[in-house]
C-alpha cells in the first residue's frame, strides 16, 4: 500500500511539472483519486444552519471502501437519530436506511438519492456517489483561476445525456499542488445557468500522504441555508470487511 | 412494586456497568380527542422511555423501559364506536365487558443481548421483531400490528432467541424461536433474504399460536377465545421499476381450525425534486368480507382489537408529504376501504429544536354508518411532543 502511495505522490509531482499540458479528464481523474482512497473511516460533525438561523449538529461515523463504491454512515448524536444508519452501495445507486427504534431497514429508490440527507444541504448523491465526476459528467478544462490565494485548475463538468446525476453542470476548482478541490459550483438539474449550491473545502491536511479537506461548507443559493461538515478524525487504507457494508453492518 | 423493580434493575445495571453504559431515551406527551356522540372526549398520555446500551467487544446489551400514565377519559366504551345495528347485538348484561381501559403501565419493553460471532449473530431476550417491506401493513409479520394512523410508531419487544446468519453477499438467513409454555405453542420463524440485482427478496415461514375471539355466541364471561396454530408461508420483494420505488409482500395463512386466508400488499413511491414524497399501498385479505352489510360483530371487534388487519377485503393507503421548511413536513394520508369509506389524516411534523419532535394530525372519517370508516369512530386528532435525551 505504501508503494502505491509513493507512486501516487510521484504521479502528482510529475503531473505538477506538466500541469499546463493536463486535460480536463486527466485532472478529474487525479481529483477522483485524491477524493476516493481504497478505504476510509472518519468521525465528523455536520452542522446545518437554516435560513432562519437555527443550528442542528449531527455527529456521525462513516466508512467507505472500493474507492467510494461502498459507504456506510452511522449517526451517534443527537439522541433523536442515534444509531440510525445509511448504507449506500454502487456509488449511491442503492440506498438502505436503518431505523433502530423500529428495527426496520428500508430500501430507498434511486430518486431518493437527490434528496437532502437529514435535512442538510448535502444530498445522498453528494455523499455516496464517489465516481460521479468520472461516470456522470464530461469534463473540459477552463482557464486556471486563483481561489483563496491558491492557483487552481478550473474544470467544467457537464452531465452526460444518459446520466441520472442530480446536477446539469459542475464547475470544480482543484488546487494545482495536490488536486484537492477547494470549491465546487453545482447547477440546477434542469437549468445549466442556475447555480444552486456552492461547496467550499478548506483546512487541507495530509494523512498517510493523502491530502484531505477537513472542513466542507455547502451553501444553498436558493434559501441561503448552509451545512458545515468538519472531520474530527480520519484514517485511510484500513482493512475493512465487506460484511460491514451489509444489513448486519448497519445494525452493529 | 413492579415499577420499583424496574427502577432497581436499571439503576443496578447502570452501576454494575459503571461509566460504559449509554443511557438515552425520550419523554413523550400526547393529547388526543375524538367526537363521540354528543361529547368531545379527551385523553392525555405521558410516556418516558429509558434506553440502556452497553457493548463489550462483540457482545451488545440493550434494554428499554417504558413508563406510561393516562389521564382524562381512560375507559373507552367500545359500543360507542360501533355502528348502531352492530352495537345493538351486544346483550345489555354483557356491555360492561366491552370497555377498553387505558391503565398506567411500566414495562420492560426490550432487554436482549446480541453476540456477534465471526460469521453470525445470536440475539436472546425481549427484542423487536420486524418483518416485511410494507409501510402500512405487513402480511409476513405475525408479531406486530401497525396503527394505520401512525404506521412508523415503534412496536413492542417479543421474547425470542434469534440467529442471523449471512450465507453470502446479500444473502441472509434468520431463524427465530419465541418460547411459550410448550413447544407447540411457541413461535418459530425462518426468513431468507436474498439480494437480486436492484431488488431485495425474502422468503418467510412462520408458525405461531394465534388467538382470536368469536363474538357470535356471547357467554356471561364475554366472547369465546379460540386458540389455534397459524402457519404463514410468504415473502416480500422491494426495489425499483421504471424509476419508481416498488415493493410487495404477501403470505398464505394455513389455519389449524378456521378458514385459510391470503394477505397481500403492493406499494409504490416517488420523491420529486421539490422534496414532495408520494406513496401508495394496496392491501388484500381473502378472509375479510367485501360488502359493508356483511360485517359482523366479530369482524368489528377483531379489527378494533387488532386480531385482524382489516375489516374489508381491500384497503388503500395513500401518503403525500412535502417539506414546507427544513424542519417541518406537511402531509396527508388517505386510508380507503373497499366499501368506499375513507379516513383523511392531514399531518404536520416539525422539529423546532434539535431533540424536540412535534406531531399533529387530524382523523376525519368519511363514510356511512355501516362502513369500515365512519364518523362513529370519532373525528378528532392527536397532538404529540417528544423530547429526546
Amino acid at each position: 500500500m505504501k508503494r502505491h502511495m509513493r507512486c501516487f505522490l510521484l504521479f502528482i509531482c510529475i503531473q505538477n511539472v506538466f500541469s499546463q499540458d493536463l486535460t480536463g479528464p486527466q485532472i478529474i481523474q487525479s481529483v477522483n483519486d485524491v477524493l476516493n482512497p481504497e478505504t476510509m473511516w472518519g468521525k465528523s460533525t455536520m452542522t446545518i444552519e437554516t435560513s432562519s438561523g437555527e443550528k442542528r449538529t449531527f455527529l456521525y461515523e462513516s466508512w467507505s471502501k472500493n474507492h467510494g463504491e461502498k459507504n456506510l454512515i452511522k449517526y451517534l448524536e443527537p439522541s433523536r437519530v442515534k444509531d440510525q444508519s445509511t448504507l449506500m452501495l454502487h456509488f449511491a445507486d442503492d440506498i438502505w436506511m436503518y431505523f433502530p427504534r423500529t428495527n426496520r431497514v428500508r430500501k430507498l429508490a434511486t430518486h431518493a438519492k437527490k434528496q437532502k440527507m437529514e435535512g442538510s444541504d448535502f444530498s445522498y448523491e453528494d455523499f455516496g456517489a464517489g465516481n460521479t465526476f468520472l461516470e456522470d459528467y464530461t469534463s473540459i478544462r477552463l482557464e486556471d483561476k486563483k481561489v483563496d490565494d491558491q492557483l487552481c485548475y478550473q474544470i467544467e463538468l457537464t452531465k452526460k445525456v444518459d446520466s441520472d446525476a442530480g446536477y446539469s453542470k459542475l464547475i470544480l476548482y482543484a488546487r494545482q499542488d495536490n488536486f484537492v478541490p477547494v470549491r465546487i459550483d453545482y447547477y440546477d438539474e434542469n437549468d445549466l445557468n442556475r447555480l444552486i449550491k456552492i461547496l467550499h473545502l478548506s483546512d487541507i491536511r495530509a494523512f498517510d500522504g493523502i491530502p484531505t479537506a477537513m472542513k466542507m461548507i455547502m451553501v444553498n443559493q436558493s434559501d441561503q441555508s448552509r451545512t458545515i461538515s468538519e472531520m474530527l478524525e480520519v484514517k485511510f487504507n484500513l482493512p475493512l470487511d465487506d460484511d460491514l457494508f451489509t444489513e448486519r453492518g448497519m445494525k452493529q | 412494586m413492579k415499577r420499583r423493580l424496574l427502577l432497581i434493575f436499571l439503576v443496578g445495571s447502570s452501576s454494575l456497568l459503571a461509566g460504559d453504559v449509554d443511557l438515552f431515551g425520550y419523554f413523550e406527551s400526547q393529547i388526543m380527542g375524538a367526537q363521540i356522540n354528543e361529547d368531545f372526549i379527551q385523553m392525555q398520555s405521558n410516556k418516558l422511555r429509558l434506553d440502556l446500551e452497553h457493548r463489550i467487544n462483540r457482545i451488545e446489551f440493550r434494554a428499554n423501559v417504558n413508563w406510561i400514565t393516562y389521564h382524562g377519559k381512560t375507559e373507552w366504551f367500545i359500543p360507542d364506536f360501533l355502528p348502531e345495528p352492530i352495537a345493538d347485538q351486544i346483550p345489555a348484561a354483557l356491555r360492561p365487558c366491552f370497555v377498553l381501559p387505558f391503565e398506567d403501565t411500566s414495562v420492560l419493553d426490550n432487554a436482549f443481548a446480541r453476540i456477534s460471532f465471526r460469521r453470525w449473530d445470536l440475539t436472546a431476550g425481549k427484542q423487536q421483531i420486524s418483518l416485511g417491506t410494507g409501510y402500512a401493513w405487513n402480511p409476513t409479520d405475525l408479531f406486530n400490528n401497525k396503527d394505520l394512523f401512525d404506521p412508523t410508531y415503534e412496536q413492542p419487544g417479543h421474547a425470542a432467541i434469534r440467529a442471523d446468519i449471512p450465507l453470502a453477499s446479500r444473502i441472509n438467513l434468520t431463524c427465530l424461536y419465541g418460547p411459550e409454555d410448550i413447544w407447540k405453542n411457541s413461535s418459530k420463524a425462518i426468513d431468507l433474504k436474498i439480494g437480486l440485482g436492484r431488488f431485495d427478496c425474502s422468503l418467510t415461514v412462520i408458525e405461531k399460536q394465534w388467538t382470536l375471539h368469536d363474538y357470535t355466541h356471547l357467554f356471561l364471561t364475554g366472547p369465546i377465545e379460540i386458540s389455534e396454530t397459524r402457519r404463514m408461508f410468504g415473502g416480500s420483494l422491494s426495489g425499483e421499476l421504471l424509476g419508481l420505488g416498488v415493493w410487495t409482500e404477501g403470505g398464505f395463512n394455513a389455519m389449524e381450525n378456521s378458514d385459510d386466508f391470503t394477505e397481500v400488499i403492493a406499494g409504490t413511491d416517488y420523491t420529486f425534486d421539490s422534496g414532495t414524497y408520494v406513496m401508495g399501498e394496496v392491501y388484500y385479505n381473502s378472509g375479510c368480507p367485501e360488502k359493508a352489510t356483511d360485517y359482523s360483530l366479530t369482524d368489528w371487534m377483531r379489527y378494533f382489537s387488532a386480531e385482524q388487519k382489516s375489516i374489508n377485503r381491500y384497503q388503500v393507503y395513500l401518503l403525500l408529504q412535502h417539506p414546507v421548511s427544513d424542519q417541518t413536513q406537511a402531509g396527508m394520508s388517505i386510508v380507503a376501504a373497499g366499501d368506499g369509506s375513507v379516513v383523511l389524516l392531514p399531518t404536520l411534523t416539525t422539529t423546532p429544536y434539535e431533540n424536540l419532535e412535534v406531531l399533529a394530525y387530524l382523523n376525519l372519517y368519511i363514510g356511512e354508518e355501516l362502513k369500515a370508516f365512519n364518523p362513529n369512530q370519532g373525528n378528532g386528532g392527536i397532538l404529540r411532543a417528544r423530547i429526546y435525551f
